[in-house]
């Protein structure tokens, strides 16, 4: 199947419907603003730097198009980002999030299995997720064993053990992928395939700062 | 340990065989099928309207003709004719069918309503009454304990495997026999095959369940081209994997490369991966081709599970010892393994017993001028080595003091020692009948160093994932 058709026969969430929902599983997300079509609010409810993004589930890769804005420090420029964002995509929601720091960057994926049904992925992440290829699936539900066997599988499990004195937590990581496993058993029947990509892992925690989820069509038996 | 009843028991150990389209024709499958099935304790009944008899058999003009009750019927018929059989065998309540036949599901769309035609027929009997069905498109079974064997390939082209604790499921029956055949060579031996065919009824689900149970199976492979439910093999397999290990040949791993790929998860996902983490995560070994499949087979089947991770190599040649080495201790093109520092004790000890030139170090190299006495010696330290798992034996025969005794020493420490053991030996005449002594002692045992250490790499993993089970 062609990209194309997938995303005709399986309906895609906007971002924040997905972080919405990754989050109420359990998986830590960046504190986020929602604007439909009102205005900017007197103050965000969270500092600076922050990124304004285009939330539409029309428009699955942002960045490609424009639709994404970082390092935005001040109110002046959040006006500029936003007024820019409803001049490009007039109508569309826009998200405004708090901008995470550096770290380990992770992916954690679902796709429903023709042969074996809802199944997690983790992956080293980023933009190079693709070219590297540095993952690992189960079925759902894993547990914690599953969730540390498979980060020890990554080529990069070293990021996570100390490697020149970066810290990032494979506790919290693991947390998220049992909140990921738990969102597969109870929905990934109706997810043809989702990534959080990338989950940027630090010392202490972990934080889901995109999220694209596709919709199953309703009884379909293809695999995504 | 008993078996407990299953309504597949009739496909493997039937009392009763009838053999529809039984033939006087040498040439025919219908006369192959019979004259093999004619060496099994069956009581055999051969079905053709116009053959008279066949073999010194009389035959029936009709499985209803048969005076007594049937548990199996073998259908050495053509495919068109395969409906009206297996209503035949509704009304005479056999218990399970055989279909042999291609030009079913596999052909197109008159095949696939012939095989909905049949499963129409099947559902019409009472759940109770109703034939188990194997295949189509199958070369049946084949239970070397009992000479119970439809495969109709001839026995004089491709000798079958002796009686062993292999079962061996195959969605290609072709394929299976082959490998059968390779490994029957070399001394590798099974208790079951059975071709899965079109999976019209009987799968390899249920066939997984079934040499579970099955007290002459001991290990499980598997080919397979596709799940017909992946959830429940998975199922299953996780019940089985801490009694038997099951080892399984997926193939057909591009075919998902050309998946919809909107998402990285779902582009990654391409080339199988996600089997690749399902088979990881029931603790299901996976092999990648045939020779593979049967070697980790002959490694779990009697070789000893393994947890430490640490491995002496014992050598007649020191550069088998380097390669070995490597190739135990390497992740990239090895098995991730440890060469296991030797006790001060130990090596003391090997300098005493061996020849001045020897290596008292781990790989430990008797060097080929050693005897069988050397090799014993050596052997003998290793297994009481405190900080020792497994070893690896590379035997050579070029020194003139050893010979086909070194086979029983190794033999006799495969069984009564501690340590688990793998041999591998390189070479022509001599060091096959040596490996295939040694294969039919129950030891494993190598044509190459390579597939030696993956051996011990899997008994290794084995163990691992045995000890990580019992502490969840």
């Amino acid at each position: 199947m062609k990209a194309k058709d997938l995303l005709l026969s399986c309906m895609p969430l906007a971002e924040h419907q997905v972080k919405e929902l990754v989050q109420s599983y359990g998986v830590p997300v960046p504190r986020y603003l929602v604007l439909e079509d009102g205005g900017l609010p007197r103050r965000l409810p969270f500092p600076y730097p922050v990124v304004v993004k285009i939330s539409d589930p029309q428009i699955l890769h942002k960045s490609e198009v424009g639709g994404v804005r970082l390092d935005i420090k001040n109110r002046a420029q959040l006006e500029r980002a936003v007024s820019r964002m409803r001049q490009d995509f007039p109508g569309k929601a826009v998200l405004i999030e708090v901008q995470e720091p550096l770290g380990v960057e992770a992916i954690v994926g679902l796709i429903y299995d023709s042969a074996f049904g809802p199944s997690i992925m983790l992956g080293m992440g980023g933009i190079l997720t693709e070219v590297y290829q540095d993952t690992t699936f189960r079925t759902v539900p894993i547990d914690e064993s599953d969730a540390y066997e498979m980060i020890s599988l990554l080529r990069g499990v070293r990021l996570f053990e100390g490697f020149r004195n970066i810290r990032a937590s494979k506790s919290a990581l693991v947390s998220a992928m049992l909140a990921v496993s738990r969102l597969g058993e109870e929905l990934g029947e109706h997810i043809a395939q989702t990534d959080l990509n990338p989950v940027i892992v630090y010392e202490d925690r972990c934080v889901a700062v995109d999220a694209k989820l596709l919709l199953r069509k309703r009884g379909s038996t293809e695999q995504a | 340990m008993k078996r407990t009843p299953s309504n597949l028991d009739a496909l493997f150990d039937p009392r009763t065989v009838a053999v529809l389209g039984a033939s006087r024709d040498p040439s025919k499958i219908g006369h192959l099928v019979f004259r093999y099935m004619l060496d099994s304790e069956a009581k055999l009944f051969p079905v053709n309207p116009s053959a008279g008899e066949i073999l010194g058999h009389r035959c029936y003009p009709s499985l209803g003709s048969i005076p007594e009750d049937v548990d199996m019927a073998v259908l050495a018929l053509p495919a068109s004719a395969t409906p009206q059989a297996v209503r035949e065998c509704v009304d005479k309540g056999v218990k399970a069918i055989v279909c042999l036949a291609s030009g079913f599901g596999e052909t197109g769309s008159e095949g696939k309503r012939l095989e909905e035609e049949i499963k129409k027929i099947l559902a019409s009997a009472l759940p109770e009454m109703r034939p188990r069905f194997l295949g189509p498109n199958t070369l049946g079974v084949y239970v070397p304990r009992r000479r119970i064997e439809t495969i109709f390939t001839s026995r004089e082209r491709n000798p079958r495997p002796g009686p062993g604790g292999i079962a061996f499921i195959s969605q290609s029956g072709a394929t299976a026999v082959c490998i059968m055949e390779a490994a029957a060579a070399v001394g590798v031996d099974f208790s079951a095959f059975v071709g899965i065919g079109n999976k019209l009824d009987v799968d390899e689900n249920e066939l997984l369940d079934y040499f579970a149970a099955d007290p002459e199976t001991s290990t499980i492979i598997m080919y397979l081209e596709s799940f017909k439910d992946g959830r429940a093999f998975l199922e299953s397999c996780r019940r089985i994997v801490p009694k038997k290990p099951v080892i399984v040949l997926k193939a057909g791993r591009s075919e998902s490369g050309a998946k919809a790929a909107a998402l990285h998860t779902g582009s990654l996902a391409g080339s199988d991966r996600v089997v690749d983490g399902a088979l990881m995560q029931a603790r299901v070994f996976r092999a990648y081709d045939e020779e593979e499949l049967v070697d980790l087979a002959r490694a779990l089947d009697h070789g000893r599970p393994f947890t430490g991770g640490r491995v002496a190599i014992l050598t007649t040649a020191g550069g088998m010892g380097v390669i070995a080495a490597d190739l135990l201790e390497s992740r990239d093109r090895g098995v991730g393994l440890k060469l296991a520092p030797l006790s001060e004790r130990g090596r003391a000890k090997l300098r005493s017993l061996l020849l001045p030139f020897a290596s008292a170090n781990n790989p430990v190299d008797v060097t080929a001028n050693a005897s069988n006495d050397h090799y014993a010696a050596a052997l003998e330290v290793l297994e009481s080595e405190p900080d020792l798992d497994a070893i690896l034996c590379v035997m050579q025969f070029q020194s003139p003091f050893v010979d086909e005794r070194l086979m029983d020493i190794v033999t006799d420490w495969f069984h009564r020692g501690e340590k688990s053991i793998v041999v591998t030996s390189i070479g022509g005449e001599l060091s096959q009948r040596a490996l295939k002594n040694l294969t039919e002692s129950g030891v494993p045992a190598y044509p190459s160093i390579w597939r030696g250490v993956r051996a011990i790499g899997a008994l290794h993993k084995r163990g691992v994932w045995a000890s990580a089970n019992s502490k969840r």
